[in-house]
C-alpha cells in the first residue's frame, strides 16, 4: 500500500474505531498536542452525525429530549457506518436498531416511530411523477380489465404500524396536545404519499393494504380481485377493487396503467 | 493563463431556512452557492426550490463529497449524478474541497486534510483531471480549514495549492476564513499563503465565521464573519482583486436580512478596497 493509503486507512481507523495508530503521523505543537487536534476530527465526526440524525428524525429527538436522544444518536453511529455521498441517507437503519436494541425495544412505538419518519423524509424528495386522470380508464375494454396493471407514485410508501404514531407525529409536529401512547390493531398499516409537493397519508385496512402491497409488485387487477377473494365472495371483490382504483386514482396515487 | 468567469458579485449559501423569504422578498442578493449533495434527490420540494432560486439569480453548485484527495476510486454514481444535476442547474461553476472525505466505501462527512506530499499531488492532479473530463468544465478546489499536519508534509498548504491548480489547470475557491483559521492552528502568516495564490486562478471568495477555543479555531460556519477575517479579506481583494465573493453560515442560521446586512459590509469593504487600489 502507499504511503498516502496508508495514512488515509490509519486516519479512518482512528475516526470509526478510535485506533490510534494515527498519532505518530501527525505532529502537534507546544500550544495544541497530537491529541487535541485528532480529538477536533473525532469530536467532530460524531457530534456532526448525531445532528443529521436529529435533522432525520425531528419528532424522535422531540419526544427522547435532547439527552436521550443523543445517547441512543451516539449508540448509532458507534455502530452504523456511512456508505453514502449524501447524509441525507446515513440514519436509514436506525428503526431496526431502535427495534433490536434490549433498551429501545421495551418502548416499541420509538421503533415504529422511527420508520415513520424515515417513510416521511423517503416521500418528501421521491422522484417527481404526474398522476393519471380517471378518464384514463374509460377507454379500456372490458376484457382488458383483469390484465391491467398499475404503476404507482414513486413517493408511496405503506407502512405497518401497531401504534398510534401518525397521531402523535401530528402532535409533535403541530406543536398540540400529545395523546398518550396506545396500540391501534384495527389498522394494518398507514399509506404515505406526496402529490406535487404536499405530502398525505391514511390508515389503510389488512385487505387494502395487501391489495396495494400486490399492486405495487406488479399483479394485474385480476390478480387482485383474486386476492379479495380471500376476504369476499366473487362478485363483490371485482366491484370492492374498482372502488379501491377509484380512490387511488383519485388521491393521486396512480401515475400510469399497462 | 487560465481565463476567469467573469465575477458574479456578492452572494450567499442557499440555506433551507431561507427559502420562502427568497422567493417573497427577492433580496439584494447577486447570487447564490448551493450545497450540491442536498440536490442530489430524485425530486420533491428540495429540487422545486432550487430551481425557483434558480430562475431569479445566477447560482453555482459547491460539493462536499467528491473526495477529490482519497485513494479510493473516484465514485462514479456521484460524478453522474453531480453532472445531471449541473445539466439542470446550469451553475456558474461546480466546486469541491481540497481533502478527502472517506476510503473502502465509507463516508466520514468530513473534510479531511492531506499530507503535502508528491504522492498526494500526483494523485490529486490526475482526479482532477478526470473530474473535469467527465463533468466538461473546469472545477473549482476550495482550501479547508486543518487541524492537523503530517509528518511526510514536505511542502506548505499554498505550495500544494498552487501546485495542484498549475498541473490539473483547474481553479481555485479561496476561503478566507479556512485561511485565517489554519493560520492560527499552524502558526503561520496568513499573508504568506496569500502571496503564493496565482491570482489568475482564483474564481470565487468564502467568508465565514468559527468558533475560537483560545489555542485553536474550529471551522464552524455558525458566526458572524469576524475582524481577523475581514483584514485578511481586505488583503485578498487587494491581490485578488473584484473576485465573486459569499457568505456561508451553515449553523446558528440567522433571518436572511442579517446575513444580506452582513453581505453589504462585504460589497462595502470591497468597493473601499478596490477604489483605493484603482
Amino acid at each position: 500500500m502507499s504511503r498516502l493509503a496508508d495514512i488515509q486507512e490509519a486516519f479512518q481507523r482512528f475516526l470509526l474505531a478510535a485506533d490510534s495508530e494515527i498519532e505518530s503521523q501527525v505532529i502537534g505543537t507546544e500550544r495544541v498536542s497530537v491529541e487535541t487536534r485528532l480529538g477536533i476530527y473525532a469530536d467532530g465526526y460524531r457530534s456532526r452525525l448525531i445532528e443529521v440524525l436529529g435533522s432525520s428524525y425531528p419528532v424522535l429527538a422531540n419526544l427522547l429530549g435532547e439527552a436521550d436522544f443523543q445517547t441512543m444518536a451516539a449508540k448509532y453511529v458507534a455502530t452504523h457506518e456511512s456508505t453514502f455521498f449524501s447524509v441525507r441517507h446515513y440514519g436509514h437503519q436506525l428503526a431496526d436498531l431502535l427495534a433490536a436494541d434490549a433498551e429501545y425495544s421495551k418502548a416499541p412505538l420509538l421503533a415504529e416511530l422511527a420508520k415513520w419518519e424515515w417513510a416521511m423524509a423517503d416521500a418528501f424528495d421521491a422522484a417527481d411523477a404526474e398522476p393519471i386522470d380517471s378518464g384514463a380508464f374509460a377507454q379500456v375494454a372490458p376484457e382488458d380489465w383483469a390484465e391491467l396493471r398499475f404503476e404507482w407514485s414513486p413517493s408511496v410508501q405503506l407502512v405497518a404500524l401497531e401504534w398510534n404514531v401518525p397521531e402523535l407525529w401530528k402532535a409533535v409536529t403541530e406543536d398540540t396536545e400529545r395523546p398518550e401512547p396506545s396500540l391501534s390493531l384495527q389498522r394494518a398499516g398507514w399509506l404515505i404519499w406526496r402529490r406535487a409537493l404536499q405530502i398525505y397519508f391514511r390508515p389503510v385496512a389488512a385487505e387494502e393494504a395487501a391489495v396495494i402491497a400486490a399492486s405495487r409488485a406488479g399483479q394485474s387487477f385480476g390478480e387482485l380481485c383474486v386476492l379479495l377473494c380471500e376476504h369476499l365472495d366473487e362478485s363483490e371483490a371485482s366491484l370492492h377493487a374498482a372502488g379501491f382504483l377509484r380512490g387511488w386514482v383519485q388521491s393521486g396515487l396512480i401515475v400510469n396503467k399497462r | 493563463m487560465a481565463s476567469l468567469h467573469p465575477p458574479l458579485g456578492f452572494g450567499l449559501g442557499l440555506r433551507v431556512d431561507h427559502y420562502e423569504a427568497i422567493l417573497a422578498d427577492n433580496p439584494e442578493v447577486d447570487w447564490f452557492e448551493a450545497l450540491t449533495e442536498n440536490y442530489l434527490v430524485p425530486g420533491g420540494k428540495p429540487l422545486d426550490y432550487l430551481m425557483r432560486v434558480r430562475e431569479r439569480y445566477p447560482m453555482v453548485l459547491h460539493g462536499v463529497s467528491l473526495s477529490i484527495g482519497s485513494t479510493q476510486p473516484l465514485d462514479r454514481t456521484y460524478l453522474a449524478q453531480l453532472k445531471a444535476l449541473a445539466a439542470r442547474v446550469e451553475p456558474e461553476w461546480v466546486s469541491d474541497h481540497l481533502c478527502w472525505t472517506g476510503i473502502a466505501g465509507r463516508n466520514m462527512h468530513d473534510l479531511l486534510p492531506l499530507p503535502y506530499t508528491e504522492e498526494a499531488l500526483a494523485n490529486v492532479v490526475e482526479r482532477v483531471r478526470t473530474v473535469q473530463d467527465i463533468l466538461g468544465r473546469r472545477i473549482l478546489l476550495e482550501n479547508v480549514s486543518s487541524y492537523v499536519t503530517y509528518r511526510d508534509s514536505q511542502a506548505t498548504e499554498w505550495q500544494f495549492l498552487r501546485e495542484i491548480a498549475e498541473r490539473a489547470d483547474c481553479l481555485i475557491l479561496l476561503d478566507v476564513n479556512n485561511i485565517y483559521v489554519s493560520s492560527v492552528n499552524h502558526e503561520f502568516d496568513p499573508l504568506d499563503y496569500l502571496s503564493a495564490i496565482p491570482v489568475d486562478r482564483v474564481q470565487q471568495i468564502h467568508l465565514a465565521g468559527h468558533e475560537n477555543h483560545g489555542d485553536y479555531l474550529i471551522d464552524t460556519h455558525d458566526h458572524p464573519v469576524p475582524d481577523p477575517v475581514w483584514e485578511l479579506y481586505g488583503a485578498a481583494l487587494r491581490r485578488f482583486g473584484n473576485v465573486s465573493t459569499m457568505i456561508e453560515r451553515d449553523a446558528n442560521i440567522p433571518p436572511l436580512e442579517e446575513l444580506c446586512s452582513e453581505l453589504d459590509a462585504a460589497r462595502q469593504l470591497a468597493a473601499r478596497t478596490l477604489a483605493r487600489a484603482a
